[in-house]
Parts: C-alpha cells; sequence; structure tokens
C-alpha cells in the first residue's frame, strides 16, 4: 500500500517538477495538526500530518494527489456507569483503556475544467488498526450569470469495515454481546474478529451568489445515510446488576444539514465578516443548530489574521440515557439501544481560535526561476463542551476542553 | 402534513430566492472585493481541515463541510 502511494506521488511530482515540458502549474501542501484534550479520567492527543500534491499538467486538468495520518494515544472511557448505579456500589464502575491508533490515509482526484464548468471524481482509502474505508466521491460545479452564481453538486460513497470481536453463539440478544478487548487479530483470520461494515452514502448541494461587489451568500444542504455498525465496539454500558453490554445503537440513520452562509466586506477596516448558521436532524433524534463567526483583516498585501468564535448545540439521541439502570427521568432504560457516547447526548460547546496567513510573492519574476508564491498557516483554537447529562459514574465531566494547534506551509510552482 | 408544509414553505422560498439572483448583477470590473482571499468561505480548507475533522468526532452532526473524506478516526 506504502509503495502505491510513493509511485503516485512520484508521478504527481514528476508532472510538477521544474522543467518538464508539461507542467505549467504545480502546488504542494503540507499540514501539521495538533490535538490535545484531557477532560475527566481520559486525555487524548492527536497528531495529524498531512501532505498534497497538485499538477496542472494542461489547463482543462487538475490531479492531485495526497496522504494524512492521524497518531493517537491516550485514553478512552471503556465500560461507563450513570450516578444512580454508582450510588449502590462501593467500587468504582466507571473504567478506562488506553489507546494507541494509527490511520494513513491515501487520496487522489482528478479536475476536468471548462469556462464555466468542473467535474472532479475522487478516491480514498484509509486504514487503523480496527477500520477500513474506501470512499469514492464526485462533484460538479458550475458558474453562471456572469459568476454571480455558483450551483455544486458533490455525492461520495463509503465502503468501510469496523473490526469487531465474535460473540458466543448463546448470546442471541445484545445485553448479552461482549465488548471488544483490542484490536489483535483484526482484519485477519483470527477466529475470534469480524469485520462489520458500514456503508455511507453523502449528497451535498451548494448555491453560492454575489449580490453585491461586497456581498455574497451561500446556501448548502447535506444529506446522509449511514448503514452498518455505528457503536464504538470497545465501550460497554451497564444495563442492570451485573450485566454490563457491548454498547448497542441502531444500524441505520439518515441525517441532514442546513447551512446559510454568508460574507460581506467592511471597507472601513479592511476586513471581511462571515457568518454561518447550520441546523441539523437526524432519525436518532438529535437536533443540533450552530453558529460560526469569523472576521478575517488584511494587513498589507501578504499578512491576514482572522479571529473565529463558535457555538453549538445539541439534544441528545432518543435512546441516550446517562444511566440505564433507572432513576428519575432523564434516566432509566431507553428501548432496545444504549450508549455511552458523550456525543448522542445533550449538550453545548463552545470554539474560539485565532489563524494568521502570511504569503510571498515576488515583486517580478519567480523565486529561484521557478516558485510563484510561498504560503506560511499558524492557527489555534480553543473549545469547551458542557454536558447536561453526561457523567462518569454520576460525577459531571466539566472540565472538557481542547486545544487545537495547525502549522501548515504551501509552495505554488 | 404539518412537515410538508413546512419544506413547501423553505422550498417556495428558495425558489424565490434563487429567482432573485437573476436581477443581482455584479460587473466583472466589480468583482476585485469578492475575489479577495478574505471574502472566500474555504479559502484555507486544507489549513482547517483538521480542526474541522475534530470538531466533526466531537459533536452528534455533520455538513455543511463537504463529501470527501476516509476512515473514522473517531477516537
Amino acid at each position: 500500500m506504502l509503495r502505491a502511494v510513493v509511485v503516485a506521488l512520484g508521478c504527481v511530482l514528476t508532472l510538477v517538477a521544474p522543467g518538464s515540458a508539461r507542467a505549467q502549474v504545480g502546488e504542494f501542501d503540507t499540514t501539521h495538526t495538533v490535538f490535545y484534550e484531557a477532560p475527566t479520567r481520559t486525555h487524548m492527543f492527536v497528531y495529524s500530518p498531512s501532505g498534497d500534491v497538485t499538477a496542472s499538467p494542461w489547463s482543462w486538468l487538475d490531479v492531485r494527489g495526497g496522504w494524512e495520518a492521524d497518531v493517537v494515544s491516550g485514553a478512552s472511557v471503556s465500560t461507563k456507569a450513570g450516578g444512580v448505579y454508582q450510588a449502590s456500589h462501593a467500587a468504582d464502575v466507571v473504567s478506562t483503556a488506553s489507546v494507541r491508533d494509527l490511520r494513513n490515509m491515501a487520496r487522489g482526484e482528478a479536475t476536468v475544467k471548462g469556462d464555466l464548468t468542473s467535474l472532479t471524481a475522487g478516491y480514498a482509502y484509509s486504514t487503523e488498526n480496527d477500520y477500513r474505508s474506501n470512499s469514492l466521491h464526485v462533484n460538479a460545479r458550475t458558474d453562471a450569470l456572469q459568476h454571480n452564481t455558483q450551483f455544486e453538486l458533490s455525492y461520495a460513497h463509503n465502503f468501510d469495515g469496523v473490526c469487531n470481536r465474535v460473540q458466543d453463539g448463546s448470546a442471541t440478544s445484545p445485553t448479552l454481546w461482549v465488548a471488544l478487548e483490542d484490536s489483535s487479530g483484526c482484519f485477519t483470520k483470527s477466529a475470534t474478529r469480524v469485520t462489520d461494515t458500514i456503508g455511507i452514502d453523502t449528497i451535498e448541494t451548494s448555491w453560492g451568489q454575489s449580490w453585491t461587489p461586497i456581498f455574497e451568500t451561500q446556501l448548502t444542504y447535506t444529506a446522509q445515510l449511514v448503514d452498518g455498525f455505528q457503536s464504538d465496539p470497545y465501550r460497554s454500558v451497564i444495563l442492570g446488576e451485573g450485566i454490563k453490554a457491548q454498547e448497542h445503537v441502531p444500524d441505520e440513520r439518515a441525517r441532514e444539514a442546513l447551512t446559510a452562509r454568508m460574507a460581506v466586506y467592511l471597507r472601513a477596516l479592511r476586513a471581511a465578516f462571515r457568518l454561518s448558521v447550520r441546523g441539523y436532524y437526524d432519525t436518532w433524534a438529535i437536533r443540533s443548530g450552530t453558529v460560526e463567526a469569523e472576521l478575517e483583516k488584511s494587513f498589507g498585501e501578504s499578512f491576514r489574521l482572522m479571529a473565529r468564535g463558535r457555538l453549538y448545540s445539541q439534544t441528545g439521541a432518543v435512546f441516550w440515557s446517562d444511566d440505564y439502570t433507572g432513576g428519575a427521568p432523564p434516566l432509566g432504560p431507553r428501548g432496545q439501544y444504549f450508549t455511552g457516547d458523550r456525543e448522542l447526548s445533550p449538550f453545548w460547546s463552545w470554539l474560539g481560535g485565532l489563524r494568521a496567513i502570511w504569503t510571498l510573492r515576488p515583486a517580478e519574476g519567480r523565486f529561484i526561476g521557478f516558485i510563484e508564491s510561498f504560503k506560511l498557516g499558524l492557527s489555534g483554537s480553543v473549545t469547551g463542551f458542557s454536558y447536561s447529562q453526561y457523567t462518569l459514574g454520576g460525577i459531571p465531566v466539566s472540565n472538557a476542553r481542547a486545544y487545537v494547534g495547525t502549522l501548515s506551509f504551501n509552495v505554488v510552482f | 402534513m404539518e412537515r410538508k408544509t413546512k419544506r413547501l414553505g423553505i422550498g417556495s422560498a428558495a425558489a424565490c430566492l434563487l429567482l432573485a439572483s437573476g436581477c443581482a448583477t455584479v460587473a466583472p470590473t466589480q468583482r476585485a472585493v469578492l475575489a479577495d482571499p478574505t471574502m472566500q468561505f474555504d479559502g484555507e480548507a486544507k489549513h482547517d481541515a483538521a480542526l474541522r475533522h475534530a470538531i466533526d468526532n466531537r459533536e452528534g452532526s455533520m455538513g455543511g463541510t463537504g463529501v470527501s473524506g476516509g476512515g473514522c478516526g473517531c477516537n
């Protein structure tokens, strides 16, 4: 697999290389992101490097190839219980497990461009210790009305597989299923492991409109159908006295989102203000709203600084309960499904961040004969989560904050 | 029934906006500000991709940021 990625990148680099008779424009991007989060009982550190190469051997064709990875280390909740159950037990019933994983993803896509229209098709393959993904996507985009209107339609299908534990033949009810202990034996012929499938269809359509010389909007509708195993195979939930079972959520999930965005240029500040509002609904009864605002200002021709703020709020899934063993509402069992996933609980979150972009272009000609521009990006964000129902054995998780920092570098040939 | 009516209303509003867009003309000579990097909705999409990925994996929602991608990376 690695050899295939290297060969693919080599082919693209050959097209980009200076002196190539065919390459007219090329681009190289690399980004490096660190994510750190340490709420009660768990912590997670993720380093995500990526590299992408784009070549435009002809004016009507762009070819892109890239790779990204997530290097993950930390701990996650492996057994989830609520306060009612914990109160009747002297010993700590919530447990955590260490997590070490490496996700590698190789991707490639090609875009055929016309004066007003472009068509893109691409493929991505990713692998983790316990997850494999093949993703195909296509995109069509067209401009209309003197470039004042843009329509875009995209579709992607994922053929994914997640490793799971082979359950005992006598365990006919999900309440008897046991969580996956670790990823050893995954994607092998091991008799103790099975690969569950997940199919994901995503369609997105958007309409962009320039209304005045300083004001534009974009409206985007996204729909997604997920079919397959969607639980965390490692996580158990306590369902009653002595009953601990692997998390069990529905196999089907239909998701819809509508996003409205606007950008307006504030001449007095020499800055752009962007606002995004998103509404979301799915068949697990999660409803959410997101408001995001960005103010980006140019300092001279080469430096831009952006401040970003974001607020997010969601309801819980219809089968979410912090303690399935009982207690006053909203606690108690929720039909046939059970989860310990805090992302399916009701919560709100905030995010604040800054991003700086520095672009360097020569006054005339090109740097060392073939480099058109350099671009360096640096950003940092802090996000906090406030869970209204999620607890770990009755202890609220009030310190869930995550820090994200990104460094990026781009060079255009 | 109520949901159908609501969807019909949203569809009608979108159609009206689409028709109105035909009246909005920004001449090519007036597009300098619209072409400025600060006016692009996803001008630094690659830089922000990992942040979006991290946010998506901490929330129960999705949408509005494209369809491509692969893998879970949901730790």
